[in-house]
């Protein structure tokens, strides 16, 4: 399963699909990581990933400063913790979403008892995470899901984005576009289903 | 246990992505800390969320200086010891809270101090939260809770007993995750009282909130 990082380059140049290659080649290079604790393969994803990370924090309203002292401790992160990573049941992108929004809680919001919940929450899912059938993340589904996203009704992504980019509550979504808690619900769960059912559909 | 009633989506959309408030991601974490069902959205939500990441347009390449203190990090940072282990959820101990709640009202229904805000009404109130309310009620058997009228977001998870409104019979486990207009009149079930765990998210609509639940059943 060794890519090395040129071969890797000309076949993200040729191939027709390149999410589905995406997810499966940042899995390669992050098992890499974990297996050989490989120094290139650890910059790779670092050179790709760490100026969305610091994107995805500014956009949240973390200063620049701060942002980047979080993004270099979510690589850190990764780094210490690539032994964890089990691309059967995440991408490396879901993986690394969750290590930069469980600091935004943790330093941003300074919500101490986040944190400690969402990783009861994440050891009781892997605790089943072997008797489960229909739960894991493959890159197909990534490909689906990337076209679903692209097909959100204009109000549904602006929800979504306001959701994940911006961290905004329903109440405050629906302060901000004037627009009733109850349709920025529905939006959401709307959103949300037809993405799911995206990732979810047979072949 | 195995929830009839879940969260809604847009609420683990919430979870997911980091903007829930504080009172109300705590009930979401009680009911996914059992509920299968509802933790494989919040998975796929997550998904949803890595994607959005990754396909973010990159500003720019990391700075030499962000690049040189990575790698210089990297050759002293030990590897961390496998996951720490998290307490086990003592799920056959019928005196246990949900987990994620035992920051905030401790680890057993035993220990708990009820204080009476009405004739069969018994409440707790989490301290420590600033960014909505979190609290645990106790209604006593049988009881007519009158009907109120809902603003904001309201998520109620029952732990024991049960009740029935239009919505349906609400056994532990399950959630009634509710927004605005929507109005309702739940009735405990006999023989045991109902405890729940209940969240909003504006502060000062709790008031308001409670006095309309509370104040009829003071007249009984
Ligand atoms: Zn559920």
């Amino acid at each position: 399963m060794k890519v090395t990082p040129l071969e890797a380059k000309r076949r993200v140049s040729t191939t027709a699909n390149q999410s589905v290659f995406d997810a499966r080649y940042w899995s390669n290079q992050m098992i890499a990581v974990a297996q050989r604790r490989d120094i290139n393969g650890f910059m790779h994803i670092y050179d790709y990933f760490a100026p969305r990370l610091q994107r995805y924090l500014v956009g949240l309203g973390v200063n620049e400063a701060l942002g980047q002292e979080l993004v270099q401790e979510a690589m850190l992160r990764l780094w210490r913790r690539a032994d964890l990573f089990d691309p059967t049941r995440a991408s490396l992108s879901t993986w690394l979403f969750r290590i930069a929004r469980n600091l935004y809680l943790d330093h941003v919001r300074s919500e101490p008892t986040w944190l400690p919940i969402q990783e009861g929450v994440a050891w009781m899912d892997e605790q089943e995470v072997c008797m489960s059938e229909s739960m894991t993340e493959s890159y197909t589904d990534q490909a689906k899901l990337k076209q679903a996203i692209s097909e959100l009704s204009p109000v549904q992504a602006r929800l979504v984005r306001m959701s994940y980019f911006e961290a905004k509550s329903h109440s405050e979504i629906a302060q901000a576009l004037g627009m009733p808690l109850g349709s920025v619900k529905s939006h959401l769960r709307r959103a949300f289903c037809k993405l799911q059912s995206s990732m979810r559909a047979m072949p | 246990m195995t929830p009839r009633h879940h969260l809604d989506e847009a609420t683990i959309v919430g979870y997911a992505a980091g903007a829930l408030p504080t009172a109300l991601a705590v009930v979401a974490a009680a009911h996914l800390s059992i509920c299968r069902k509802c933790r494989e959205s919040l998975r796929d939500a997550e998904a949803i969320g890595g994607l959005l990441l990754a396909q973010q347009q990159a500003p720019a390449v990391p700075s030499t200086t962000a690049r040189e203190a990575i790698l210089a990090q990297l050759s002293t940072a030990q590897q961390d010891p496998s996951r720490k282990d998290y307490e086990p959820v003592r799920a056959n101990d019928p005196d246990a809270l949900p987990a994620p709640l035992h920051r905030y009202f401790g680890p057993t229904f035993s220990a708990l101090r009820w204080r009476m805000v009405a004739p069969g009404v018994h409440r707790i109130r989490a301290t420590q939260i600033t960014n909505g309310n979190l609290m645990l009620l106790r209604i006593g058997p049988g009881k007519s809770v009158p009907m109120h009228s809902h603003q904001g977001n309201e998520l109620t998870m029952v732990l024991r007993g049960s009740y029935v409104d239009a919505l349906g019979h609400f056994s532990p486990g399950d959630v009634a995750d509710l927004d605005c207009d929507i109005t309702h009149q739940p009735i405990t079930s006999p023989g045991l009282a109902c405890i729940c765990v209940a969240a909003t998210d504006a502060p000062l609509r709790f008031d308001s909130w409670a006095a309309r639940m509370v104040q009829p059943l003071i007249k009984l």
